[in-house]
């Protein structure tokens, strides 16, 4: 059909002949006079371009000319020519998968941009397993490491004709064929293995664990008969004794957190009590109620003791000095019977064995020998086997993967030299890979097929989440290559789960990621082998005590030193220590005064400190750096695994020193200061609240319960003209309705909050928090968003100052500053606390950090001019000032600085410039996507919808978000919960993230 | 303007000048050539100058970062500076609003040089808030600007707003009020220039003053009405540097004492920076007979009552922190806990310059004494700059939570623009010897007949003659 419509914009065109037309005709009023300037040689000799007109010409075109060649850089943006089916451009897709590295086992949820994994989660699919720590978290990050190994030593099929070559050969000799792997936990990748051995009968796995537990394995084989670990579920404990346990930390394999947290907080008057002897301060000791340190040695006496006083025996043991302690404990444990649980870190086969049998006599509920955990498998007897015979020329092949024993395990590297094919399998060049003849570049595990069976019954996959970045095999593609099998590792995997899955959906289990078996509990029927107590404690009375032990531990930050490459677990102030970028050797106030070893601050405010070298047992690590520790046991000294690693890093995380040289030595500690002095990272050098208790609020379980309110959390008062009024009418600004829509509030429980610093790393992640380097956190400039202040106690409290005579004296407030060589210890999240009344907000001069409508302080970067005025005048020091260019700097050379660090960067979350103020948002962008979710789907938000990275990163459920105007949610009750506070209330700055206070058990 | 004196008070213009003699004398350094002495302070502080040049550029160029401060300190010594510098910009309009609203004559002697140290300061101090801006390029947002942003716009409830206005307010009308005062003077070196292009600069400056009874009526009108309008900016300028630490929910800062406080202390600073650059200024340019013991031991008074009021307040600081019983007050710049912390050094520093040592003004000889009033005059200096150390650093590095307790330390950029303007100012003052009018003439002149030495002295004499004549008709 024809059109007869006309369009038209004014009726004068509409009407024909109008203005607009002739307008149009004269767009050019003139016409351009280009003859004139471009005519013919005539009248170009006539022009009244004279020659100094001419060079003005010239002058203005070079000018020109240089400046258009002044070109911007150059960003190319690639956009899809034909879209991937998968993938909406800002739509983020997850993925369920597993991280299995042999250290931290976890189920996670990989959050993917265009292709991109950027972040890490919970698999909330996963009932047990799904903690995700600080290393777990920043694992996203190793992916994206520049100096990850990039193709393997040679091209694939040379790489494994030879290599089979030499298994042949292998083959028909006395020799054999070693895998010596971290623990894998994996099906399929056991069959393969067993695939392997049938084609090369003699192959050989050994399995070792740089961090070992074979100590808890063996033990548990002895009694239970298999060489697992047991499972705890604190939550189903009321009374915890831990001995040297750190179960909050890496402790045989970790993850015991969410359960632990469960009776944390008092509910109905009631809560868990947890007794922790230990020598290092660790963070388990920190959150306990009552913690006695103890030296390593005397953990044992300890440890039988216990044992003693709960069941009546009397096995053999020796005086300790925390004795009435134990007894304590132990009357404790009595009372709740099987309500008890008792744990222990000794790496000792006895100690482990009466552990077991203590919970065995209390048929502690806590104890679970049914859902064995497997994430720890390695065995030391079969390593140190290993070793021999590779001294002695036995072993022909030595194939290492998920592992790095030249770097954790003394004498490999001479061992080795005794193999002739070494081969090793890493993700990036280590210590081990420099000594192997062949090396087969790995993927990382976001990169990678895989399975894993954590705990008795459940099951894990691990799949990509994007393509390989570089020219990686996995083991288990070599493997398959090795045995001649054409199919891939994906077909192998997924054929080898139909015995798992047993008719269940390939597709579904793919999707959730885990698996669980449920009937097992029918199934298995453990039975207890008897075990001659007797023997058992006499071998352990045996034992030495030392002058100076040593006690090594992983941190939160670098755990076995795997991901020693990677920035942020560098930067990460350890929780205790408040110190990155280092391990240094922890020693009490005590020892260090005796070695005359000192911590001091300089002028700058960071800290420096002593140096010494340490021998044990005739070996010895130069140049240690000395860190006083507040709670180490007096005679111990501790030091972190982790450290120290060269090959293959970059040289600003060749940190710290290798305690892996200390491994299985044992013997006297012997210091020796040395010339020099170390130069720490650390964020916090006060340790004390200096008398202001009301920081970190908190109470005795019996206050709790017997007091009212304003005796243990009191209010704040807020007066006019000496009378008492609300903080409303003492506020000076005009407040909003602020009850209307959404209105954000955060709760953080410092019950049940651990300090495991796995939040940090996640706000890290989500909000493309730069990473600033050691000189730069000396000198306090931490960019993290999100910091967990630890307070120590004082022995000098107000009342024993005013008792003195000194309360309020230079002599008083030196005192106070001073931490107890045993304190309790707080911790305290803290983050913007979003003021309702903003003590930033009406001092920047631009108008840049403004309220928002849903109880947010924002932030407008573009808008900020850097006067940092907010910084000064914001009581809690949230605020993060970009001082330099912290992204593609090369003074800065960390992920922001090269384009495939880069590509771990959340795109929702601008890179903020040279000379902005920044800080906590409060994810906003992952709130409003909440939202816009909601609104395209056109229904309200959710109770219980709303989150921030922090919170789904927090695994004791310590961390709250919530939308306050919505009834339902968590949040709403908890604000009104009575232990609830805010932090410095009285300054009338009324947060919107609010505190639960910390009940002590004591 | 000549107007009775009582023949005790001491002379203000010493010698025998007549009104030739004070013309020659305020010239002679502008038509003289620059002694030696003169091109080696010049080429110092042109040094300075150009090295605090280079450590703004390193500074803009590089980031904040390459000063000392940090994440819990994020002001030291920029701010610091920057209050110094205003503070000694407050001697100026005192000397010559308040004082000529109050006719004290000896101000005359010393206007014209504490006004141009005023805007000097003035200058250096504007520098600071500047480029303490972490993105400086952006720095004309804190300007009201009308934009296309619609509701875009600055945050008036900003202090640092307020100093923006206060600051620019304050310039704008003392340098206004020193120029006028210049023209007579200008004028003056105008008509005597020989050379032709000295004639049409200064005839330039001079705005074609004609020395008419009309311009004089104008001129002493509008003197005295910006005199009146520059009186209040003696109090208002400084009572908004200090909002931007009275108005903090800092402990140290939030404290309801700062305006008048400030203000004295600006004072006091002012007065001593005045009594510093004089002291030397009168020997090197031959100003003895203008610039007198007198004079010094004017400014020593108003020195020592400022003191006082200074001291008044950092006692009630003291006294007021400790009697709140708060432990956030412990710890405060005036404080036992910054006594006994690691800043105790700045504390006395404070202490000891601010309130001890300028007591010694209360010995007349001191105080009439040029070397000691000058030396007390330094102290006094250096002590005003640790009180802004101290309550910026000390207070923000002992915050509300002790987690976040910290340090500064000054790192060389921080140094370098320190005495980057220190030097810059002294370029301009060594210029402003060489060019200007240092002594407002005109006004000088206009008391030779009272104050002046021979006027005394004939009066003297006449009244010895009466004396005398009545005695011999008595007898």
């Amino acid at each position: 059909m024809s059109n007869n419509k006309k369009y038209w914009t004014s009726v004068e065109e509409l009407k024909g002949n109008s203005i607009v037309e002739k307008l149009s005709k004269q767009e050019f009023p003139k016409e351009i006079p280009t003859d004139a300037f471009l005519g013919d040689k005539e009248t170009l000799a006539s022009s009244s371009t004279s020659r100094r007109d001419f060079l003005k010409y010239v002058g203005f075109t070079t000018a020109a000319a240089s400046l258009a060649a002044c070109e911007g850089p150059v960003i190319k943006t690639i956009p899809y020519v034909v879209k991937p089916n998968d993938i909406i451009p800002g739509v983020a897709d997850y993925y369920a998968t597993s991280i299995a590295d042999g250290f931290d086992f976890a189920s996670v949820l990989v959050k993917v941009r265009e292709g991109r994994p950027i972040k890490i989660g919970p698999n909330l699919e996963a009932k047990t397993n799904n903690q995700t720590n600080a290393r777990v978290q920043a694992s996203v990050l190793s992916l994206y490491d520049n100096n990850r190994l990039k193709k393997s030593s040679k091209d694939y099929a040379t790489f494994d004709k030879e290599v089979k070559a030499t298994f042949d050969k292998i083959k028909n000799s006395d020799k054999k064929i070693v895998f010596l792997t971290g623990t894998m936990a994996s099906p399929s990748t056991d069959k393969l293995l067993t695939e392997f051995t049938t084609q090369y009968p003699n192959t050989e796995h050994v399995i070792y664990d740089a961090v070992s537990e074979t100590a808890a394995l063996d033990a548990f084989q002895e009694m239970y008969g298999s060489r697992v670990l047991p499972n705890y579920n604190f939550a189903k404990a009321n009374v915890i004794v831990s001995i040297g346990a750190d179960f909050l930390g890496d402790w045989q394999g970790g993850g015991f957190e969410s359960g632990y947290a469960k009776n944390k907080a008092p509910k109905n008057g009631k809560m868990s009590k947890h007794i922790q002897f230990e020598s290092n301060l660790t963070l388990t000791g920190a959150n306990a109620d009552q913690r006695f340190a103890l030296k390593p040695s005397k953990q044992i006496f300890a440890l039988i003791n216990l044992y003693n006083k709960v069941t009546g025996q009397s096995l053999p043991s020796r005086a300790t000095s925390q004795d009435k302690a134990i007894k304590n404990a132990a009357t404790q444990i009595k009372s709740v019977g099987s309500k008890a649980v008792v744990v222990t870190g000794i790496q000792n086969k006895n100690a482990q064995l009466i552990v077991l049998a203590l919970n065995n006599f209390l048929q502690s509920e806590a104890l679970d020998v049914v859902n064995t955990k497997n994430v720890r498998q390695g065995d030391d007897t079969k390593v140190a086997q290993l070793i021999a015979d590779m001294k002695a020329g036995k072993v022909g092949a030595i194939i290492t993967h998920q592992t790095n024993p030249a770097y954790t395990l003394n004498d490999f590297t001479n061992a080795v030299k005794k193999v002739p094919l070494n081969i090793a399998f890493s993700i990036s060049s280590t210590e081990t890979t420099k000594l192997a003849k062949y090396v087969n570049a790995t993927p990382h595990y976001l990169e990678s097929w895989g399975d894993v069976n954590m705990q008795k019954g459940q099951y894990n996959l691990i799949q990509p989440t994007i393509n390989k970045l570089f020219d990686t095999r996995q083991f288990q593609e070599a493997l398959l290559s090795w045995t001649e099998n054409t199919s891939t590792y994906y077909n192998y995997l997924k054929n080898s789960w139909t015995s798992i899955l047993n008719g269940q959906s390939w597709n579904n289990v793919l999707h959730n990621g885990t698996f669980n078996i449920n009937q097992i509990e029918a199934e298995e029927i453990t039975t207890v082998n008897n075990i001659d107590l007797n023997a058992v404690a006499f071998a352990l009375a045996r034992n030495k005590s030392n002058k100076l032990e040593l006690a090594l531990y992983t941190k939160v930050g670098l755990g076995d030193g795997q991901q020693a490459n990677n920035p942020w677990l560098q930067e990460l102030p350890d929780p205790i220590t408040r110190t990155s970028w280092d391990n240094y050797l922890l020693i009490s106030r005590v020892d260090a005064e005796k070695l005359e070893l000192k911590n001091w601050i300089v002028d700058n405010g960071a800290m420096n400190g002593s140096l010494v070298d340490v021998s044990v047992g005739g070996k010895t690590l130069k140049n240690v750096p000395v860190y006083i520790q507040p709670g180490q046991a007096v005679g111990s000294v501790g030091l972190a695994y982790g450290y120290g690693r060269i090959e293959g890093m970059q040289e600003e995380m060749q940190t710290g020193v290798n305690a892996y040289l200390f491994v299985n030595t044992t013997g006297n500690v012997n210091i020796t200061k040395v010339e020099g002095e170390h130069k720490f990272a650390c964020v916090q050098t006060h340790h004390t609240m200096m008398g202001r208790d009301e920081l970190v609020n908190e109470t005795s379980l019996s206050d709790f319960i017997n007091k009212p309110k304003k005796e243990w959390n009191k209010e704040p008062k807020f007066s006019i003209d000496h009378q008492e009024v609300s903080i409303d009418q003492a506020a000076l600004w005009e407040t909003f309705d602020d009850s209307i829509g959404t209105k954000f509030n955060l709760a953080i429980d410092l019950a049940t909050c651990t300090a495991c610093a796995s939040c940090v790393i996640a706000c890290h992640a989500e909000n493309n928090v730069p990473v600033v380097g050691k000189q730069e956190i000396r000198l306090s400039r931490d960019m993290h968003w999100l910091r967990i202040d630890r307070y120590y106690t004082s022995d000098m409290t107000n009342k024993k100052g005013k008792e003195e005579g000194i309360f309020g004296s230079g002599k008083f407030f030196n005192a106070q500053e001073l931490p107890q060589d045993q304190p309790e210890v707080s911790f305290q999240p803290v983050m913007c606390m979003h003021c309702n009344n903003a003590p930033c907000e009406s001092v920047c001069p631009v108008a840049a950090t403004s309220h928002g409508r849903q109880g947010q302080n924002q932030m407008a970067y573009n808008r900020c001019v850097g006067t940092r005025y907010c910084a000064n005048n914001c009581p809690y020091r949230v605020r993060r000032f970009n001082w330099f260019k912290y992204s593609e700097n090369s003074a800065f050379n960390f992920n922001m600085n090269n384009d495939l660090g880069r590509m771990v960067l959340n795109p929702d979350v601008v890179v903020r410039s040279r000379g902005v103020m920044e800080k906590c948002s409060m994810c906003i962008q992952m709130t409003q996507e909440t939202i816009l979710q909601a609104k395209k789907e056109g229904r309200p938000v959710k109770t219980d919808e709303f989150s921030v990275a922090c919170v789904d990163a927090c695994s004791t459920g310590a961390m709250t978000f919530g939308d306050v105007n919505n009834p339902e949610d968590k949040i709403t009750k908890i604000v009104k919960d009575k232990r609830t506070f805010k932090l410095l209330e009285f300054i009338g700055t009324k947060p919107n993230v609010v505190y639960q206070l910390k009940v002590r058990n004591s | 303007m000549s107007h009775y004196e009582a023949p005790i008070r001491n002379p203000l213009i010493l010698g025998n000048k007549s009104y030739h003699d004070v013309s020659n004398d305020i010239a002679r350094p502008i038509e003289s050539k620059a002694n030696k002495m003169w091109w080696i302070v010049f080429t110092i502080s042109l040094i300075a100058f150009l090295w605090g040049i280079g450590a703004i550029a390193y500074t803009i160029g590089t980031g904040i970062g390459v000063w000392g401060l940090n994440n819990k300190i994020n002001w030291a010594w920029d701010i610091t500076n920057f209050v110094w510098w205003v503070g000694i910009g407050h001697a100026g309009t005192l000397i010559s609003a308040v004082l000529l609203l109050f006719r004290q004559k000896w101000r005359m002697g010393i206007n014209r040089s504490a006004e141009a140290m005023t805007i000097f300061a003035v200058f250096q101090a504007g520098l600071f808030p500047l480029i303490h801006m972490g993105r400086i390029w952006n720095g004309y947002w804190v300007m009201p600007i009308p934009n296309q942003l619609g509701t875009l716009w600055t945050n008036f409830n900003s202090p640092l707003l307020w100093d923006v206005f206060a600051i620019s307010t304050y310039l704008s009308v003392s340098l206004v009020f020193w120029w006028t005062g210049l023209l007579p003077d200008f004028a003056m070196i105008r008509d005597r220039a020989t050379k032709p292009f000295q004639k049409k600069i200064y005839s330039l400056l001079s705005f074609g003053w004609s020395g008419r009874a009309k311009d004089w009526q104008r001129f002493e009108e509008v003197s005295l009405v910006l005199a009146g309008l520059a009186t209040p900016l003696v109090l208002s300028v400084h009572t908004i540097v200090s909002f931007d630490f009275a108005t903090s929910v800092i402990p140290g800062w939030h404290s309801t004492v700062y305006p008048p406080y400030f203000v004295a202390g600006a004072v006091f600073s002012g007065f001593a920076m005045v009594l510093t650059l004089l002291i030397i200024m009168r020997k090197v340019s031959n100003l003895e007979a203008y610039i007198t013991r007198d004079h010094i031991e004017n400014m020593s008074k108003v020195i020592l009552v400022t003191c006082w009021i200074v001291a008044t307040a950092y006692l009630s600081e003291f006294f007021v922190g400790w009697y709140s019983g708060s432990s956030y007050e412990d710890f405060v710049y005036l404080s036992i806990g910054a006594a006994s912390g690691p800043y105790w050094w700045a504390f006395w520093a404070l202490l000891i310059c601010n309130g001890m040592i300028p007591q010694l003004l209360w010995f007349k000889k001191i105080r009439r004494s040029f070397i000691w009033t000058f030396i007390i005059a330094l102290f006094i200096n250096i002590g005003m700059w640790f009180e802004r150390f101290d309550i910026i650093v000390i207070n923000l590095s002992r915050g509300h939570l002790p987690a976040t307790w910290t340090r500064f330390e000054p790192t060389f950029v921080d140094i370098g623009i320190f005495i980057g303007t220190i030097g810059f100012f002294f370029v301009l003052f060594l210029l402003y010897a060489r060019t200007f009018p240092v002594v407002a003439q005109a006004e000088i002149k206009s008391i030779l007949k009272s104050s002046g030495d021979n006027h005394k002295r004939n009066t003297e004499k006449l009244s010895n003659l009466v004396k005398e004549k009545r005695e011999a008709s008595k007898d």
